[in-house]
């Protein structure tokens, strides 16, 4: 943990108001700096990446179990990605974050780019990259693995 | 300007078909409080905002939205697939199924089709934002809703993730909110509408 979230006033759970708040206004409070994260297939899992945020309802409170398939590291990289990303949009001045971002942007990349050699395009101009128009190849991402085969 | 990715956000394979839940899950493809609205909910309200972080926010969400909407529709598909005679007759399903046979349709639990009366664009900051807060906590219940009635947990690995997903939305919305009243009049955050009165 870095020095900034040692020394922040509010728990992981908990973040700033202002002290004398306007009145007749919605408030929600901002989350903190430094907030405590998950790994990438925990976050996929609990549908956040900050364990402050789960807040699951009572009648399935574990985290979901991932269905095993080819695309779900990427799924999870990209996943942590647009989660830094909804965060920045609120919080662009955090540095840390921003760092984060940069990283995990790099692994998505190269994620899909694995990806995409290993079973097929995930766009339709990177099918330009086969020596054959496999855009129109199965699965879609709605179709249960066995009626494909059908 | 979209680009489609062939993926889905969250993995969703659902072994059993029950097309009685896909009755009600339909709900959150095009009810009230589905991703349908969700999604043009946040897209159309981005041309009135002012503010950079509340165009990008609303850009961001909405488009995650399109992705959920995806994944609704690939529930209501996978719970729909190979029926036999008995299911379509099952009570729940009957009445959907003589209008769209196993096709995805965006209506509400209760049949009435998708319509923009469920959401809201006013072309005011903190009024589209309260919205938007509201609108979260009702997608939130209705996801609390359907775990009551799943009893299958492929499903209910999903309905969880979007739940989830609502509740980060309804943080985002809110210190979005508190980054645009820095932006307004302090003593009175009602005496302009910056996304109007220049």
């Amino acid at each position: 943990m870095d020095l900034e979230s040692m020394m922040r006033p509010c728990d992981d759970a908990q973040g700033k108001l202002p002290p004398c708040a306007p009145l007749a206004v919605p408030y929600v409070p901002v989350q903190q700096t430094g907030s405590k994260r998950y790994n990438q297939m925990d976050a996929l899992a609990s549908g956040t990446l900050y364990p402050a945020l789960n807040l699951p309802f009572h009648l399935k409170v574990a985290p979901s179990s991932l269905a095993e398939s080819a695309v779900l590291e990427l799924q999870a990289l990209q996943f942590v990605l647009t989660e830094l990303g909804l965060y920045l949009d609120t919080h662009p001045d955090d540095k840390e974050a921003f760092s984060l971002f940069q990283q995990y942007a790099r692994m998505a990349t190269e994620g899909k780019r694995r990806y995409e050699a290993a079973h097929g395009p995930l766009t339709q101009k990177s099918a330009a990259d086969f020596d054959r128009y496999v855009w129109l190849d199965s699965p879609w991402p709605w179709e249960y693995e066995k009626e494909v085969a059908r | 300007m979209f680009v489609y990715e062939k993926k889905l956000q969250f993995p969703v394979k659902i072994k059993n078909t029950n097309p009685k839940l896909a009755a009600v899950i339909i709900s959150q493809y095009g009810g009230p409080d589905g991703e349908l609205g969700a999604s043009l909910r946040y897209l159309s309200q981005r041309y009135s905002m002012p503010y950079d972080e509340l165009k990008g926010l609303l850009t961001d969400i909405g488009v995650e939205e399109l992705g959920h909407l995806e994944m609704v529709g690939t529930l209501v598909h996978q719970l729909t697939r190979d029926l036999n005679e008995d299911q379509i007759r099952s009570a729940g399903f009957d009445a959907y199924f003589v209008d769209h046979t196993a096709g995805v349709y965006p209506q509400f639990a209760s049949g009435t089709p998708w319509t923009a009366a469920t959401m809201q664009v006013k072309g005011d900051v903190i009024c589209d934002l309260t919205e938007d807060l509201a609108a979260e906590q009702k997608a939130r219940v209705t996801y609390d809703n359907i775990l009551r009635l799943s009893d299958d947990p492929d499903v209910n690995n999903v309905i969880r993730f979007l739940r989830e997903r609502e509740i980060v939305h309804f943080q985002r919305f809110g210190e979005a909110l508190e980054r645009a009243k820095e932006k307004m009049n302090q003593k009175n955050f009602y005496l302009k509408n910056p996304a109007f009165d220049r």
